[in-house]
């Protein structure tokens, strides 16, 4: 391993690396959390943050986690920065900085960005606000950091893909070098992406974000987190422990709106009232009115833009969300 | 006989038996088949599914559907329909049931459990006459994990098992399964594919299925957007280019006797369907494999060739 500076096995049997670097104390660790929704890139995100910190001679640990969901649904995914060898594993529930890629996240319960953030750390929020707004409206007591990198992924890359942009900016709050972030983009980006006018546009973005953001003191942890609590489960009888929905049809409540990137808005004018919307919604989110023009649920409605797609007078247009 | 079939999109049911807010994927094309289904089907169904990107419809507390629904394991999901009918038919014969409340049992799977893992179950089901209906969402790979290599996959999709690299430039090296042969030998009173970009023609398979006791087998290619590598927006077109370029028939058997539903009046070339997908993107850059694509429309030809023009009917 050529990154290792000086290795000296201590009496515990870790292994220690002499302090070469600027930026963490001995001992300490910095945690990362990303937000996104699948689909955004989070998990490319925080991999390109660890790949940035190895490379820079941290060691480092990445990795996602997906629940039982899809494109869209809220995801979470987590770096590991140590001087030493990291032996924490699992979800990080006390983060020192939390990214989060898709502003509608700090609305979902399920979701709940900021839950367990440490005192005096770090919150940037993917946003058009400013970040007194921004920490106005949704309430967060932290730091807060935006920058509207859907935006910056729009115009640059074309596509509302936000992995080597978020990577960028979380690079940069963490003090990692540019020439480090550089690398791990051109890595990162090469292993999933074959075309390399992509792979060079993802690199440019992902600088763009990183110059865009002031560097700013993060306070780390100890390397060594508290011992987390285990939970005792019970065994119960089926009946008890099975889950049971003794309703019909309320996913509705879910709101999948906030999926949206871009949303579908009619031009009555145009319509010819043909219903192709109407057959070709995969959500059945469109309906008709009472004038016979389709209308959508923007509540649900992925925004997937089949209909934009379909319709044969195009009398769809596609339009920017900037959720409120 | 006496049924009613529609002739054009203003005519299908109105009704909204599969409810907006689901977790899937936007643009999903089985989604889409599926809500026609459902339409088709109505509330008074059971659905028994099993294990797939599906079961992630019904995640507790929430459920977008009006049925009832059970959850089993990827090998038994027929075993469970028949568990449903059983119960159904008896509480009839004991008069605890109104005949009129009886309900249709209906398995839903993707391509993995059809063509794979519930093969066998399903073929036991066929053999016994279970009354039952089967929809097939066919992605053809693993979506729900990651899109790897299934039975359902074609030749030269790039998936998660069949990566493109120096062992294989192409991708996938194996023909897909013909699950609709297989079930056919079985000889079920009906048997059908179906696509997303034709509701009509769905409904009335549906329609048609609805007049036979015993299994009602439908397969549909469900165009997917993250394992496809395609723009959710593409679905529908991806799922009409399918049907126009040949490489998805849509067609019906009864008792085992195949017609076409659906016959393109002038077939695009196989290519117009693949250079759109991200699975295929190797096929044409950075070189373009010609012989492969050649392979691709000679084995779409090869079927065409064999079909007679007095096998169709349109629906």
């Amino acid at each position: 391993m050529p990154y290792i500076k000086n290795p000296t096995v201590q009496k515990d049997m870790r292994v220690s690396y002499s302090p070469t670097y600027t930026f963490f104390g001995a001992e300490q660790m910095l945690r990362v959390r990303f937000h996104g929704r699948g689909g955004q890139g989070a998990k490319v995100a925080s991999r390109v943050l660890g790949t940035a910190a190895f490379l820079e001679g941290y060691c480092a640990q990445d990795f996602p986690l997906y629940g039982a969901e899809r494109r869209g649904a809220p995801i979470t995914a987590f770096t590991r920065i140590s001087r030493e060898p990291i032996l924490e594993r699992g979800v990080i529930s006390e983060p020192d900085m939390v990214i989060i890629l898709d502003e509608t996240l700090l609305d979902d319960p399920q979701a709940n960005p900021v839950s367990g953030i440490k005192e005096g750390g770090i919150v940037f929020i993917n946003t058009a606000h400013s970040p007194a707004e921004a920490k106005d409206k949704h309430k967060v007591a932290e730091r807060v950091i935006t920058l509207d990198i859907t935006k910056i992924g729009l115009d640059m890359l074309g596509l509302p893909v936000l992995s080597t942009l978020a990577g960028g900016v979380a690079a940069r709050i963490a003090g990692i070098e540019e020439d480090s972030l550089r690398k791990a983009v051109e890595k990162e980006a090469s292993a999933i992406l074959t075309d390399e006018k992509l792979i060079t546009k993802n690199l440019e973005a992902s600088l763009f974000c990183f110059h865009a953001i002031h560097s700013l003191e993060v306070k780390t942890t100890e390397a060594i987190g508290k011992e987390s609590p285990v939970i005792d489960v019970p065994f119960e009888p089926a009946l008890i422990s099975s889950p049971t929905i003794n309703t019909t049809g309320n996913t509705p409540l879910r709101k999948t709106g906030n999926w949206r990137v871009f949303k579908p808005v009619w031009n009555y004018e145009a319509c010819t009232k043909c219903m192709t919307c109407v057959a070709r919604c995969p959500d059945g989110c469109i309906a008709m009115n009472e004038d016979g023009f389709p209308y959508t649920d923007y509540d649900n409605c992925k925004g997937c833009l089949i209909c934009v797609e379909e319709c044969p007078v195009k009398a769809i247009e596609k339009v920017r969300e900037v959720h409120t | 006989m006496n049924m009613t079939l529609i002739k054009s999109i203003k005519d299908l049911p109105a009704e909204e038996n599969l409810f907006p807010g689901t977790p899937t994927c936007a643009g999903c094309g089985g989604l889409l088949a599926l809500r026609h289904c459902l339409k088709a089907l109505g509330k008074k169904t059971v659905i028994v599914n099993a294990a797939g990107c599906f079961t992630l419809l019904s995640v507790y507390p929430f459920t977008p559907f009006q049925n009832s629904w059970l959850y089993t394991a990827m090998a038994c999901a027929p075993a469970g329909a028949q568990g449903i009918r059983d119960a159904l038919d008896i509480l009839i014969k004991k008069r605890r049931l109104d005949p009129k409340e009886d309900l249709k049992v209906m398995v839903l799977t993707g391509d993995g459990v059809a063509y794979d893992i519930g093969l066998a179950s399903t073929s036991g089901a066929l053999h016994r006459n279970l009354d039952f209906y089967y929809i097939c969402s066919d992605n053809e790979a693993y979506g729900n994990t990651g899109f790897q290599s299934s039975g359902a996959t074609p030749f030269a999709s790039r998936t998660g098992t069949t990566p493109v690299g120096k062992t294989s430039v192409a991708g996938s090296i194996l023909p897909k399964k013909n699950l609709f042969e297989i079930w056919r030998s079985h000889n079920p009173p009906y048997l059908a594919t179906i696509s997303p970009s034709h509701p009509v023609d769905l409904i009335n398979k549906f329609t048609k299925a609805e007049t036979y006791k015993g299994p009602k087998l439908f397969i549909n290619l469900s165009p997917c957007p993250a394992g496809w590598s395609t723009d959710p927006a593409h679905s529908a077109r991806l799922a009409k280019l399918a049907v126009d370029t040949g490489i998805w028939s849509l067609k019906e058997a009864i008792y085992g006797d195949v017609r076409h539903t659906v016959i393109p009046r002038k077939f695009k070339p196989v290519e117009a369907y693949l250079k759109e997908q991200g699975r295929f993107a190797h096929l044409f850059k950075p070189v373009r494999q010609e012989d492969v694509i050649r392979k691709i429309q000679e084995m779409v030809d090869q079927y065409w060739n064999g079909i007679q023009k007095k096998d169709f009917i349109p629906a």
